[in-house]
Formats: C-alpha cells, sequence, structure tokens
C-alpha cells in the first residue's frame, strides 16, 4: 500500500475543503480527529486549536441555521469548543467525531433556544450589518446566506447547511437531526429546489 | 445552477461569515483548568469576611445583651439542606444544632415517601432513617435499583463535607444487608443561581440537578432534558461508565439486575448482524440512554464492517442498527482513472436502475465520488412514489449501496 500523504491543513481551511483537496487524506481525517479528541481529554490546548480550525465553520453554520441569530450562533460557537473541552474524556471514537461536536452544538442551540423563549422573543435579526462588517464575506455570500434564511424551513436549512458545509450523507443528517431519512431526503431536494429558483 | 455549484456557494457563505473566538475559547479553558486556586482564595476571603462580620455581629450582641435573640436565630435559621435522591426527592432543612427545621418532598413519590410524618424539630439522624426506611418499605429501594444520592448544601464547605461523610456512612449502615448492598452517591453542593433554576424548571433536587451537571459534562451528546427524568440508579449506571475526577462520592456498584445485561444484549446484537463470537474485534458493550430509555450501545468489527447496535436494556428489542465498511482495514488504492478505466455514468445509471428494477425515472442526479478510498457513482432518482439513492462501484460496476424509502 502507498504511504498515506496528508496536506497540511492551513489556517481557516474547513475539512470540506480539506478533504475534497485530498482524496487519500479522508481516511486519515478521521483518525487524526480522533486522535485530536483524545489529545484535547489529556488537556492539550493545541489540539483544541486544531481542532477548531479543522471545524469551527462547520460549527457556526450548523448553529446559525437553527438559531438565525448570529450573535447567538457565534456564543454556542464558543460555549461548544468549551463543552468539548470539558467533555472530550467521554468521547468515545465511532468513527464520527464531527457528528457528536455537531451533536453538542445542536444542544446548546436548543439550550439557547429555551432560555430566549423564557426571557422575551427576539426580533428578527436585521443581517445586513452583521454580514457588511465582516471580512471577507462577498455580495454573493450575503445573497445565499439571505436566501437560506428567508426561503428555508428551519429543518430544511439544518439539512441543506449540514449537508453543504460539512458533507454529510443523508442518512447521517438523519441522526444527528433525529429524523427519518426520507423525511431528510425529500426536504432537502425541495429546499435545493426553492433555493436554485430563488437565486436564478 | 447546478446542485454541486449551490452547495459550494453555500459552503463558502457559511466559512467566510464564521467569526474567530478561539483566542476566547482558549482563554476560557485555560481559565478552569487553573480556576481551583483562585476560586478557594476568592472564597477563602469571602468565609473570612463573613466570619469576620459574624465575630463583630456576636460582639454587638453580647455588648448588647442580646443573647436571647442569638439563641433564637440559631435554632431557627438553615444552616444546611440535606436532600435524599432515589426517583422520590425529599429536601430537608436543618439548623446548626441538626435539628430539623422542614421536610419538603420534591415530586410525587417524595409526598408517598414523607407521608404524613412530622419531623419537626427531631434530630436530621432520625429523619434520614426514618425517610430511607419510608423508600424501602414502599419499594422505591430494591435489589433492581438500589442506587441514592445524598447531597449536602451547607455554607461552610468543611461542616457540609463532614456531614456529608456522616450521612453517607449512616445510610449505607442503614441499607445494607446479607441480602442487599446499596449504591450510595454523596456530594457537597455549591449554590448557584443556575442549578436552582434547573431544578425549579425540572421539578428535581439541586442535588440531582449538579449529578446531571456531572455526567453532561462527561457526555455532551445529552441534553439536561434527557437526563432529568431518570432516576438515581439510572444516573449512577450512565456515571459508572463515564469515570471522572468530580464531586461525587461513589459507595457501591449501582444495580442492573432490572436489565437484561450486556451478555444477552451482545448475543441479541451478534444475532442481528448474523456475525460469530469468534469472529469478531474490538468489541464494546456501553449502557446509554436514548430518547428516555436506558439501552446497551454494542460496537464491534466483524468480516470488514463496523456493527453499532443499540439494544433496549429492558426488553432486548433492537433499537438502532448500523454497519458500516471498516475503515480501519487496508485501504484500496484510489481508483483514478489512470490506472484502472471507470464504468462510466450510463453503465452506474443503468446497474442502478436495474437494481432496482424500474426503468421511467425522474429527479435524476448522479456525481463520481470517493467512499472509503474507492471511487462511486452516487445516483438518486426518484420513480413509482420511492427515492432511490444508490452507490455503485465505478471500476467494478458492483452495487455498493442501495436504499430506497417513500417520497413523501
Amino acid at each position: 500500500m502507498p504511504p498515506l500523504r496528508i496536506n497540511k491543513i492551513t489556517r481557516g481551511e474547513t475539512m470540506l475543503e480539506f478533504a475534497s483537496k485530498n482524496h487519500t487524506a479522508c481516511e486519515a481525517m478521521r483518525v487524526d480527529m480522533d486522535d485530536l479528541l483524545f489529545r484535547i481529554a489529556a488537556g492539550e490546548q493545541a489540539a483544541l486549536a486544531q481542532l477548531y480550525e479543522h471545524t469551527h465553520a462547520s460549527v457556526f453554520g450548523f448553529a446559525l441555521s437553527i438559531l438565525k441569530n448570529t450573535h447567538d450562533a457565534e456564543d454556542v460557537l464558543h460555549d461548544c469548543y468549551v463543552a468539548v473541552w470539558q467533555g472530550a474524556a467521554g468521547y468515545r471514537s465511532r468513527g464520527k467525531p464531527l457528528a457528536w461536536i455537531l451533536t453538542v452544538t445542536r444542544n446548546l442551540c436548543l439550550q439557547q433556544l429555551r432560555t430566549r423563549s423564557r426571557v422575551a422573543d427576539l426580533a428578527p435579526e436585521d443581517w445586513e450589518p452583521y454580514l457588511a462588517d465582516k471580512e471577507g464575506v462577498t455580495l454573493e455570500d450575503r445573497s445565499i446566506l439571505r436566501s437560506c434564511m428567508e426561503q428555508l424551513r428551519d429543518e430544511e436549512r439544518q439539512i441543506v447547511t449540514l449537508h453543504a458545509l460539512s458533507g454529510f450523507k443523508h442518512r447521517e443528517i438523519a441522526a444527528i437531526l433525529q429524523l427519518p431519512l426520507p423525511t431528510v431526503l425529500s426536504k432537502y431536494h425541495r429546499a435545493v429546489k426553492r433555493l436554485k429558483q430563488h437565486l436564478q | 445552477m447546478t446542485e454541486r455549484e449551490l452547495n459550494e456557494k453555500i459552503r463558502q457563505a457559511y466559512t467566510h461569515a464564521a467569526p474567530d473566538v478561539l483566542d476566547a475559547v482558549l482563554s476560557h479553558c485555560g481559565e478552569q483548568k487553573g480556576s481551583a486556586v483562585k476560586m478557594t482564595k476568592t472564597n477563602n476571603n469571602r468565609r473570612w469576611a463573613v466570619r469576620l462580620a459574624g465575630l463583630a455581629a456576636c460582639l454587638c450582641l453580647l455588648v448588647g445583651g442580646g443573647f436571647g435573640l442569638l439563641s433564637y436565630r440559631a435554632n431557627n435559621s438553615v444552616d444546611a439542606i440535606v436532600s435524599l435522591d432515589v426517583n422520590p426527592g425529599v429536601e430537608i432543612r436543618v439548623n446548626k444544632k441538626e435539628r430539623v427545621l422542614e421536610v419538603k418532598p420534591l415530586n410525587e413519590d417524595g409526598r408517598v415517601i414523607v407521608g404524613d410524618m412530622d419531623f419537626s424539630g427531631s434530630d436530621l439522624k432520625v429523619a434520614v432513617n426514618a425517610l430511607v426506611g419510608s423508600m424501602l418499605k414502599n419499594g422505591y429501594l430494591n435489589e433492581l435499583a438500589n442506587s441514592i444520592l445524598i447531597s449536602v448544601n451547607n455554607s461552610d464547605s468543611t461542616r457540609g463535607a463532614q456531614l456529608r461523610d456522616r450521612l453517607t456512612t449512616e445510610v449505607n449502615d442503614l441499607l445494607r444487608t446479607e441480602a442487599f448492598s446499596p449504591a450510595v452517591l454523596s456530594q457537597t453542593v455549591s449554590r448557584s443561581d443556575e442549578l436552582r433554576r434547573l431544578a425549579g424548571e425540572y421539578g428535581i433536587s439541586e442535588g440531582k440537578a449538579q449529578l446531571i451537571g456531572e455526567i453532561l459534562a462527561q457526555k455532551p451528546q445529552h441534553t439536561f432534558a434527557d437526563l432529568a427524568p431518570l432516576s438515581i440508579n439510572e444516573l449512577n449506571l450512565l456515571r459508572s461508565h463515564a469515570p471522572s475526577e468530580n464531586h461525587v462520592e461513589s459507595v457501591g456498584t449501582a444495580s442492573d439486575k432490572a436489565y437484561i445485561g450486556e451478555a444477552k444484549a451482545k448475543e441479541i446484537a451478534l444475532n442481528k448482524a448474523g456475525a460469530s463470537s469468534a469472529a469478531l474485534t474490538d468489541l464494546e458493550i456501553e449502557m446509554d440512554v436514548e430518547d428516555g430509555v436506558m439501552v446497551y450501545e454494542v460496537e464491534f468489527k466483524c468480516g470488514g464492517y463496523e456493527y453499532d447496535c443499540e439494544v433496549n436494556a429492558l426488553t432486548g428489542a433492537v433499537v438502532k442498527f448500523d454497519r458500516e465498511t471498516d475503515d480501519d482495514q487496508p485501504v484500496k488504492p484510489v481508483d483514478d482513472g489512470a490506472s484502472a478505466a471507470l464504468i462510466g455514468e450510463a453503465k452506474a445509471r443503468t446497474a442502478a436502475l436495474t437494481h432496482a428494477g424500474v426503468s421511467n425515472v425522474s429527479k435524476y442526479e448522479c456525481r463520481l465520488d470517493t467512499e472509503n478510498g474507492v471511487k462511486v457513482y452516487e445516483i438518486e432518482f426518484k420513480c413509482g412514489g420511492y427515492e432511490y439513492d444508490y452507490e455503485i462501484n465505478a471500476v467494478t460496476g458492483a452495487v455498493v449501496k442501495a436504499e430506497k424509502n417513500l417520497d413523501d
């Protein structure tokens, strides 16, 4: 078997970018993520930083797709990695480290939603100021995000985000969102169709 | 715009929009690791301040001849709150002399336990004896569910820990017989608004809320709402498999006699997989909770596959079964088209449609992908009210995956 070559993951690069750049590294990715979690459990902050680099876009995107509020999603992004730091000792490798991290994200979002409904209903967020101030966000990005937020229903948006941003398969999404697979498939196809129509 | 292009645009948009909070995360994690000393220091300062204030107050009272008032306050102010949790939850408030001021049931089962007993003015030890006895008599503690949680909340942490230790010994001695071995969990509880809020929201004691918080720190894939309805024995079983350095002291082992047992769960999982015990490797069995139901998670590898099976711990029913190619098996060289010719999309489509036994399909989509180092055509289509999802080996044309689901 030829030796496995893994390209160095650069700062800001997501798992999907990393994976699509180097197919042979896909196999190593899971092993590396597991390894990072074990090192985090041993108290290694550098491992947490590495894990964050590879996964934070997935965590933020998923949180945003649930909460529809950039500030709350940012809070969850922070709390998620603190929870991973504290809970890594309880992680057991099942070959699905990102699914585990996103399950933690989902739980934090649900907690955030419960708190939010107890305190007060938030007004729909005005996206433009946040996105306009964010370096690197293009006009097309803004248009895509606005369409995702305004055109899709909650579950549709979560499914599309998990598939497009984190590269999950439909059955994996079904497990994370605790939905039947046929529901995930049909919602996904409906959502993609609507987004295409709206963006064209 | 193709679906792939759309997905790529979505991915880019979210990636560009993601903020960078790494520094805040790392600083928070760092603080947590080193917070013990800091907090102790702060608490000590506060404790000294409280003690000094107390001393000053005592002097004033002495000077003012307020002995009567002092005595009244010592007898009637709450010095410690002790909660006992099994499934019934009961809270006992005591004064400095460990005389009971109030016994408060925390749920319906707690009301059954307390009944019409009046503990006002009685010794804490007597009250605990009576309440634990009532739990035994009413069948809440038995050999199928033998765990009890004792939580002590006292502003003086040293005295709180001493009281916790005494009560643990007391309850353990009380329950232990030749035929019955109890599992006693005990902890001191620190007052916090968050604990009070959670306890109020879920109708449980602050002690149980703290125990759940500690399990969640070990197993963050669960939510507080998942764990709040569980009994202390169930929480103890979950906790037993995830040991960590926490506040909870544990004596005895949680009973799993109410459940089918790990051996039976393994047998059920192997039967479901059609695998034999001799051929499997990397077997792991762990108790977990799924949708409020206790399950055995059985994972193993066999014949080049990884199996993940969840068995209802009470009924033995298989509630989840997954089989995936074992990624740890030697990876086959990637067929990149240079070393082996791909069959092409048309042949892959024919293979999928032939396998499905259909011809006129709609919403057909096909893309080349790599699964476990092997190139596959991912094909999706609809026909006759069903959605089909296929993976066809791009070199051999073999059907790697076939799924058929109702199109809702």
